[in-house]
């Protein structure tokens, strides 16, 4: 679906209580024609849309690595906005957001995640927060953007700062701010509380386990999912932890992985080459996915699907959090995402390692050099793709596809 | 076996008919609006212009960003391996392809045989292109070819410190004001250019030989600045220009 002018009764859309209701229906009777995790993953987000949206429950806004259990935890609908850019993005309203942002101010220098879900409020498209979390690690532009959020709507804001070492002082020091911010969450929100915090840190266990599972099936030669398809389950990824429904969506994708490697039933059945990406990719139409798969090449795995954390306590659910944000492999010393990057390769096979250098996002790109150098004195070709991943005025399909193949051409011509 | 290679460029389009690695015929023309009718009549010209016919031609290979839109193709490659491997049969040895083309600029690390090792390509606006040189000629009212002319008159180069195509118009437009002779202004240019291509350079390392390419190649001026900013002689192959479709052609023969 794709809107060339923005429909102005979208917001009304959203808000209604009627539209949840008819998409509860429509899932019923069309669910049929979706895979089971596909189901599962909408149904999850499709509830809590509605939940958001029409005030059932509150919401809490947060930046893109705090971790959801706590928002689970709290009885609240957790909402990333960035990962919101990427939907509107794919609905082809990011443009709007984005001229928007820039109407108000904001400049082009600012990462167009952030630039898009600052205009979607001015579109009025976003839930009202009831509070905001953000973390102080890997993304700056999300923190900064947020904030202003949390003045055009007078909800608390939260910065969990998190340090830049893991050291066991850094983990208590990291989980007394988490408790005690948790805490006054649930004091200042109306129908918050704590008791919820072990039940969601053993639904983030339950998945994670299950996850695990999943992440070795996709070891599988070929890749049993399009890495395309696994970039945009992203929103899972992230938003996901500590919910019901993650647990159904990766058990019901271990089940069909199981099932397509049984049946030899793959996205890129004639694969020649295996690809790791990092960062995210393009969430508009970009047909950069199907050349490679045209190509023969597969998206084996992903940066941003990689569990790096370790199984939480549950009981001790603060400290099981502090220590999930301080395992980042993306924030502290960069020689943690070069050993992340390389058991990536080397868990999954891959032949090469693209990096899609989001525009703004200084977190991924600031040590792509690092990356290309560690990667290609190990012998492992390195691309760094230029793009933008919600506004496609910003890149050019003919470069990307040209920057993409030639790569693949230089893979192939080393055998 | 005579095999064709199809440069379909964005500025402009070349053909290459090849025979045991020479080049019996060659014909470039600006692409316009219709990249596979041009080519289409590229080839005819080029295919007559030997006493060949289409029958004659046992593969084609195309390569450019229209390189999807040509039809009858056996395959299209990338400008960067056509590229890659036109400069490596006509500079033997060769370890460092610059090819500036209309609206992109890349450079390719050769291991010497004619392999890829690694590529390095400009970002997506104009600065460091044809079209950046082409704005800045048309400016000073000069025409490309006397480029190198003006390079040789300066005394010293001007400076122009933006890589962006307009902002450097802007730079051109003040200099000509202030009554900057237009040899110094060219000079200018031509370093700005070179130093754009080192940076990006940079990243492949740049070794040498140092073979240059595409519509650029034939500005005298631009090899010259190149030629102080890497420190190193540059070798403008003959057909320089047809350096992508020549390559599409050895790769149409031997696949």
């Amino acid at each position: 679906m794709r809107w060339e002018r923005f429909p102005a009764f979208l917001p009304l859309v959203l808000k209604s209580k009627l539209t949840y209701r008819v998409a509860g229906l429509a899932l019923r009777y069309l669910g049929g024609r979706m895979s089971p995790y596909q189901l599962a993953a909408v149904k999850g987000v499709m509830s809590e849309l509605g939940d958001a949206y029409s005030g059932r429950k509150p919401v809490i806004f947060t930046s893109a690595f705090v971790p959801t259990e706590i928002v689970y935890g709290l009885g609240a609908v957790p909402y990333l906005p960035e990962m919101w850019s990427g939907f509107a993005a794919a609905f082809g309203v990011s443009v709007r957001g984005i001229d928007e942002s820039e109407a108000k101010g904001y400049s082009q220098d600012l990462c167009s995640f952030h630039r898009c879900h600052l205009g979607l409020e001015e579109l009025s498209l976003l839930p009202k927060p009831s509070a905001i979390i953000v973390s102080s690690h890997l993304c700056d532009g999300g923190r900064r953007s947020l904030y202003a959020h949390s003045v055009s709507t007078g909800c608390p804001f939260y910065v969990v700062d998190v340090p830049y070492l893991m050291t066991d002082s850094s983990v208590r020091w990291l989980s007394c701010q988490v408790e005690r911010i948790c805490e006054d969450i649930s004091r200042r929100v109306p129908g918050l509380s704590l008791d919820g915090m072990a039940r969601a840190i053993e639904n983030s266990n339950r998945a994670r386990k299950i996850y695990l599972d999943v992440c070795q099936l996709r070891r599988n030669k070929p890749a049993p999912w399009s890495g395309s398809e696994a970039l945009n389950y992203v929103f899972a990824f992230l938003s996901g932890w500590g919910s019901e429904w993650l647990v159904d969506f990766y058990a019901n994708l271990g089940k069909t992985l199981k099932q397509r490697i049984e049946q030899s039933n793959y996205p890129v059945p004639q694969e020649r080459l295996r690809l790791l990406w990092l960062n995210l990719k393009p969430y508009y139409g970009s047909p950069l996915f199907q050349y490679l798969a045209q190509w023969g090449v597969s998206v084996a795995f992903e940066e941003y699907s990689y569990v790096y954390w370790p199984e939480m306590h549950e009981r001790r659910w603060a400290e099981g959090v502090a220590t999930k944000m301080l395992s980042n492999f993306g924030w502290g010393p960069i020689e943690r995402r070069l050993d992340a990057v390389w058991n990536m390769v080397n868990d999954y096979g891959v032949d090469g390692v693209v990096q899609f250098d989001q525009w703004g996002c200084r977190q991924s790109n600031g040590g792509a050099r690092v990356l290309a150098d560690f990667l290609r004195e190990k012998g492992i070709p390195f691309l760094e793709l230029d793009g933008d991943g919600v506004d496609p005025r910003n890149s050019s399909v003919a470069q990307a596809l040209t920057r993409l193949q030639a790569f693949i051409e230089v893979m192939d011509a080393r055998g | 076996m005579i095999t064709v290679g199809i440069d379909s460029g964005s500025t402009a389009t070349k053909v290459a008919v090849v025979s045991g690695g020479r080049i019996l015929a060659a014909v470039k023309a600006e692409t316009g609006t219709d990249p596979a009718l041009t080519a289409s009549l590229c080839l005819d010209d080029a295919l007559k212009s030997c006493g060949l016919s289409r029958k004659d031609v046992v593969s084609i290979v195309t390569t450019g960003y229209g390189r999807d839109l040509i039809p009858g193709r056996k395959k299209s490659v990338t400008e960067i391996t056509c590229h890659a491997r036109g400069a490596s049969q006509s500079v033997p040895g060769a370890k460092t392809v610059v090819d500036i083309g209309g609206q992109d600029s890349k450079i390719i690390r050769l291991d010497g045989a004619g392999l890829v090792l690694d590529f390095v390509m400009n970002d997506k606006c104009a600065a460091g292109t044809g079209r950046f040189l082409e704005v800045m000629a048309g400016r000073l009212g000069l025409d490309l070819k006397e480029f190198e002319r003006e390079w040789k008159a300066a005394r010293e180069a001007s400076k122009i410190s933006s890589t962006c195509t307009v902002f450097a118009e802007s730079e051109v437009v003040s200099l000509i004001s202030q009554g900057v002779s237009t040899s110094s202004v060219v000079r200018g240019l031509c370093d700005a250019i070179a130093s754009r291509i080192a940076s990006m350079g940079r990243r492949v390392g740049i070794e040498r030989p140092v073979v240059l390419t595409g519509g650029v190649s034939l500005n005298g001026g631009v090899r010259r600045s190149l030629e102080r900013v890497l420190g190193s002689e540059i070798v403008v192959p003959p057909m320089s220009v047809f350096m992508g479709a020549y390559g599409a052609a050895l790769i149409a023969a031997s696949s």
